[in-house]
């Protein structure tokens, strides 16, 4: 049997390698501060609740939720990017409020802590969270 | 091209008419008028960043686009040991779980998300990374340090010049202990490896870095790369990032988790 290269780049078989660092590890990216491999990111789960604090802070930005289930008011704590990150995409430390209902969708910790990873986020009515026009 | 000729008029006349101006004043503005502008906010290309921080497109798309993710052309002992790493997926599974990473080395930093700005000067250009952390490419002619002068370091010595509108950057002593990129942890380079990079405006919104990567103890031949960035038009000042503020991921018992 010849033996062939196991990789092949540029040309041949380029599928091949991406497989292998799939198969291999590489796939927990590394965005700003750590890998995302405490995320279960086949799952996304919804918050219902109540803003407590939003913490605009590096290394990550935090959401702190106050949910409301059978066993009672429990926090979550939402992680996301960092303010240079948020500042681009238009976010502003002043967007959330205190007190105010919002939906948070997450990809939750795999250790079934009560935190995750922002997916996306409306005000409690359904309306984006947007800046107020100046 | 009409505002750099402005700007080097403008800087001209300032140094003419400062008092205690000298010739070597003039020479220097001249030197200004011929640099290229790369002001502004620039970041790779290939990472689509969302409001999580995590790649907008999924983990998938962004393992297809890295350049230095990809494997090194390397000779068959290095590969041997490549391959035994890629292979071990115990120790992938563990280091995935606990990769804490806030500064890069060379060439890693030029794939990373970080935001940056180039500051092209006659004697020498910054790059300034949104992290802090800063390259210095040395363009008034000298050579690297020689002898005890140089040691190897996480960005090596990085000594450049221009040929028209591009810098051409030659960088050695880069420090061998660092894999190639976070994300690549088994893919190491010797402490021979010699990177040449040739960067230049490719349009008004888009920066283009060619990289070759040389290194004879562990490769066949040299790795071509080709790194784009873009221009950041969202925000026009550099909003610096730090891992220290309010780390709430500490790494306990061998995983990260969140504080409340």
């Amino acid at each position: 049997m010849s033996k062939r290269p196991l990789y092949s780049w540029p040309s041949g078989r380029p599928l091949r390698w991406f497989a292998l660092l799939v198969l291999g590890g590489f796939a927990s990216a590394t965005q700003a501060h750590h890998s995302s491999a405490m995320f279960d990111q086949q799952k996304s789960l919804t918050l219902n609740g109540t803003v407590r604090q939003f913490q605009w802070s590096n290394p990550h930005c935090w959401i702190q939720v106050t949910v409301n289930d059978a066993s009672g008011p429990a926090e979550w704590s939402v992680e996301m990017g960092s303010p240079s990150q948020l500042f681009r995409a238009g976010w502003r430390p002043t967007i959330l409020h205190a007190g105010e209902a919002v939906v948070v969708v997450v990809h939750p910790m795999r250790d079934g802590s009560k935190g995750g990873l922002f997916v996306s986020a409306t005000h409690g009515d359904g309306t984006p969270i947007e800046r107020p026009a100046k | 091209m009409r505002y750099r000729a402005l700007a080097a008029t403008i800087l001209c006349l300032v140094t003419a008419a400062a008092p205690g101006a000298t010739p070597a004043d003039g020479a220097r503005a001249a030197q200004f008028k011929r640099l290229p502008n790369w002001t502004g906010l620039w970041v790779t290309s290939v990472w689509q960043v969302g409001l999580s921080g995590r790649p907008s497109h999924g983990d998938q798309e962004l393992l297809q686009t890295l350049q230095l993710i990809r494997p090194p052309p390397y000779n068959p002992e290095w590969n041997a040991r490549y391959e035994a790493g890629v292979h071990d997926k115990a120790m992938m599974d563990a280091r995935n779980a606990t990769l804490k990473a806030c500064t890069r080395s060379f060439p890693a930093l030029m794939e990373a998300a970080w935001q940056f700005q180039v500051a092209t000067l006659p004697e020498e250009t910054l790059v300034v990374f949104e992290n802090g952390q800063v390259r210095h490419v040395y363009t008034d002619g000298r050579p690297h340090p020689s002898g005890d002068d140089i040691w190897p370091t996480p960005l090596g010595d990085s000594i450049g010049h221009w040929e028209g509108d591009t810098l051409v950057i030659d960088t050695v002593a880069r420090d061998s202990s660092e894999p190639l990129t976070p994300r690549a942890w088994v893919s190491m380079l010797s402490d021979s490896a010699h990177f040449t990079e040739r960067v230049r405006l490719v349009d008004a919104n888009t920066l283009e870095d060619k990289l070759r990567i040389d290194d004879p103890v562990a490769f066949t031949h040299p790795w071509d790369i080709t790194l784009r960035y873009s221009r950041v038009t969202e925000m026009n000042r550099m909003i610096p990032t730090n891992c220290t503020e309010n780390d709430r991921n500490p790494v306990v018992d061998g995983k990260i988790i969140i504080t409340p």
